[in-house]
């Protein structure tokens, strides 16, 4: 192991070995950071849910109206939690299965202040109602150069230190994360070329209209599930599954398989957002076979992730964290087979501009990516730190009240979504149109009224995990403290 | 090379040409994959490199141990 | 090439993914471009004029897309509720398109000319007032809040960059007046764009105070022209459909 090359004295000798190894200080700002936006983007989700709920809640007050605050909402869960987990974890797995220190320690210092702080400015700027109104890309230009520019130092550090690494293989997890740092890219640069008013300016102007930027749009919006939240999160899945399990990953060459059909197919299919529109109907055609197509390799991730369980299915009776990670991934399986139906055109025409589609995203956010990044962090944090878990019941509690949650939102869009489509394409027996626009917004009531409640059991299970993540992280603050003081203490006997 | 990019760019043969490409492709790994008994079971021997770090450091109790034994 | 030096080499890994992301988007987004049919030929479409490209701006401003699509559908049930399904050229000047994903409220591509300015008035004050069913937000600070119309010329410049025929010279303008015709040509300058703005919202009055010229007026305006710049019945049955 490393000796310890720091100047005697001064530093206190222990937990030398563990800090001068591996940089584990960037992986805990971006851990806590995650945990910090998860709690505010989800309450911000059921803000903006209980708005749909009861309207009222707008309060006529420009800055909360439901139209400003949905991208708040979308920005701190997607970027926020899950790209604060996604620096967290990527940080901490190529640096476990390099076996080397991340490169550049003020380069990754960087990357987290400058990701803060271009969500912050974005979550300020769209309660200003500085937005391009491109969904899931709301950032005005200025705050997409910031990102650009984070986005390319995060890559040069996962460059730097994979070239670093003394593991000739590169492990599959930092295959994952390094096509979600790549196409990510792409990804934000070619759907943010845009003119602005001015330099000074706020606003500004999508270098393409109409059809082709609906096109880009899409391809954009469906690869930042893709690559973002799915790509990613199989990165995390490949490491923490087989540690938590403390078993090796099923299958390899499943692995490699289901990487390349992966990156292959999810660029083809974001068209199926399209479906019926302007849009020429080779391109959706074209999508949809594709997303039937991705059912494949998804379904390969997760049959790698489940069966790594196989003969040691016990473990889901006595440890949480597995709980949340196996959970995870079947919520991942069932919403990569909805999506897929979901994207043939007959299924579309009724389910698209429904809430079927909301429900659909959330069971694959809440149930796949929210639920294996709590089982990630459980994992990761305490080890961070040196201390256990303070309080395993509560992460059963968290698992519990998060499943309630998944099951009421899901179902409440279920029905919203099929009733809404059902009431809206229903004709008398003239011919006429049975139901007015109004009377299918009567009916989302209800459904609306639950997915509120549904979304404010996860968020309950989100601020448990936040208090049992604060206990332990003061535990390991406390001892560490305490191992200081012991160390200066024999310090000051061999002296 | 002409002739070829047209016909690759002609729209009607765009779904063919997506649909030769992918599976070739996919046939090639699955085979590269699977052909040879030895680099598929080598294959097999990265699934362990999650569980080959060292991680006493990371263990709730080992900075306490290395006071104790610092102090001996 | 043997897949193991793609395993042990960062740099080959990252090129070889590149190109694998890269294919689906090149096939599907390119052609787009430069195929013809993308987009039907149709007459009557026309950039937004000074004071309903703000009324845009305010759209997008306020998040409408979050609720309201801007794409009729090809459905019978789509037809009857909004009109003619929407077409590709109806949106060509569109910077950022607004089709939306989610119809919490209904589709807004053929709203203009449906209601009256006094209506959207007083449903976007208060819409409960109207229909007391509606979920939507009211936009009271509309009616109240003068419009910034200041950067007007910098704004169509920069959308004149993107592509929209905003006419800047002579010879522009006297092209604009070929196509869209005199009248509009003129909203269509940028030398006057702010006065244009000015005569649009004070001849036509959309809130209904002609005290300033409110972010209200601006909305109105866009709304009322969603929708009803190409003319339907100019065009037979079949007609749009071989561009699909």
């Amino acid at each position: 192991m490393s000796q310890a090359a720091t100047t005697a004295g001064s530093v206190p000798a222990t937990s030398v070995a563990s800090t001068e190894q591996y940089n584990y200080a960037i992986v805990k700002r971006f851990a806590i950071a995650a945990v910090l936006w998860g709690v505010f983007g989800m309450a911000a989700g059921v803000w903006i849910a209980s708005q749909l709920a009861f309207p009222f809640l707008n309060f006529d007050i420009a800055q909360i109206t439901f139209g400003r605050f949905r991208p708040v909402h979308t920005t701190a869960v997607i970027f926020g939690f899950g790209g604060n987990a996604l620096f967290a974890t990527s940080y901490y797995v190529v640096q476990r299965t390099c076996q080397t220190r991340l490169y550049g320690d003020s380069l990754a210092s960087f990357t987290f202040y400058g990701w803060n702080l271009a969500l912050i400015l974005g979550v300020i700027t769209y309660t200003m109602g500085i937005t391009q109104g491109r969904e899931y890309a709301e950032f005005n230009w200025q705050i997409d150069i910031i990102i650009l520019v984070v986005w390319v130092a995060y890559f040069w550090i996962y460059l730097q230190t994979l070239l670093r690494r003394n593991q000739p293989h590169i492990y599959v997890a930092n295959w994952f994360f390094m096509s979600f740092i790549l196409a990510t890219a792409l990804l934000h640069i070619f759907n943010n070329l845009e003119v602005p008013v001015g330099i000074f300016h706020t606003d500004s102007y999508p270098l393409f209209s109409g059809v082709q930027d609906a096109m880009r749009q899409w391809w954009y919006g469906h690869n930042a599930v893709g690559f973002f939240l799915t790509a990613a999160f199989l990165g995390m899945m490949y490491y923490f599954v087989p540690k938590q399990a403390g078993r090796p990953i099923y299958s390899y060459k499943l692995s490699i398989i289901h990487f390349w059909a992966l990156v292959f197919l999810y660029m083809w299919v974001g068209a199926h957002h399209l479906h019926w529109t302007a849009l020429p109907d080779w391109v959706s055609t074209l999508a949809a076979t594709f997303s039937i197509l991705l059912l494949l390799p998804s379904w390969g991730g997760m049959i790698n992730g489940i069966m790594t369980l196989s003969g040691a299915w016990d473990k889901l009776r006595t440890d949480p964290i597995m709980l949340f990670l196996i959970t995870a991934l079947s919520f991942y399986g069932m919403s990569t087979f909805e999506g897929p139906m979901m994207s043939l055109k007959s299924v579309n025409a009724l389910s698209h501009y429904t809430d079927w589609t909301v429900g659909h995203v959330h069971s694959g956010a809440l149930g796949w990516v929210a639920m294996i990044t709590f089982g990630s962090l459980y994992h990761l944090i305490p080890r961070l730190w040196g201390v256990n878990l303070y309080s395993l019941k509560l992460v059963y509690v968290h698992f519990f009240l998060a499943t309630i949650g998944i099951v009421l939102y899901i179902t409440a869009m279920w029905v919203a979504g099929i009733g809404q489509g059902l009431m809206l394409r229903a004709f008398d027996q003239y011919g006429n149109l049975a139901y007015t626009f109004t009377e299918s917004v009567v009916f989302l009531h209800r459904p609306y009224v639950v997915r509120a409640i549904g979304g404010g059991f996860f968020l309950a299970g989100m601020l448990i995990m936040a208090w049992n993540i604060a206990m332990t992280v003061r535990m390991g603050i406390k001892s560490e403290a305490r191992e200081r003081e012991e160390a200066r203490a024999a310090e000051a006997r061999t002296a | 090379m002409a002739a070829a990019w047209e016909w690759i760019t002609d729209l009607g043969n765009s779904k063919m040409f997506a649909l030769v490409l992918f599976m070739s492709t996919f046939i090639g790994i699955v085979i590269y994959l699977f052909a040879k008994p030895t680099r598929a079971k080598k294959f097999e021997t990265y699934r362990y490199i999650p569980l080959e770090e060292d991680d006493s450091h990371l263990e709730p109790t080992a900075r306490r141990d290395k006071t104790e034994s610092e102090k001996q | 090439m043997k897949h193991e030096s793609v395993e042990t080499n960062a740099g080959l890994l990252i090129i070889l993914t590149l190109a694998v992301i890269s294919v689906g988007g090149l096939v599907e987004i390119v052609p787009l471009f430069y195929i013809d049919d993308t987009i039907e030929e149709v007459d009557g479409v026309r950039p937004y004029t000074p004071l309903e490209q703000r009324g845009r701006d305010i759209f997008v401003r306020e998040g409408c897309y979050t609720c309201h699509s801007q794409m009729v559908r090809p459905f019978r049930d789509e037809m009857l509720r909004y009109g003619h399904y929407s077409l590709a050229a109806e949106s060509m000047y569109d910077h950022p398109f607004q089709w939306g994903s989610k119809r919490t409220g209904p589709d807004l591509a053929r709203v203009g000319g449906k209601y009256s300015n006094e209506w959207h008035v007083q449903h976007l004050i208060d819409p409960r007032s109207l229909l007391p069913e509606s979920i939507m937000p009211g936009y009271p600070w509309l009616a109240t809040t003068p419009l910034d119309y200041s950067d007007i010329a910098a704004r169509m410049r920069a959308l004149k960059r993107v592509g929209v025929p905003y006419s800047i010279t002579e010879e522009e303008y006297e092209s604009n007046v070929e196509k869209f015709g005199e009248q509009h040509a003129r909203m269509f300058d940028i030398n006057n764009a702010e006065e244009m703005l000015i005569e649009q919202a004070q001849e036509e009055n959309f809130d209904g105070d002609s005290s300033f010229i409110s972010e209200m007026d601006a909305l109105v305006a866009y709304l009322q022209v969603l929708g009803t710049m190409v003319d339907f019945s100019e065009y037979d049955d079949g007609h749009f459909a071989e561009f699909r």
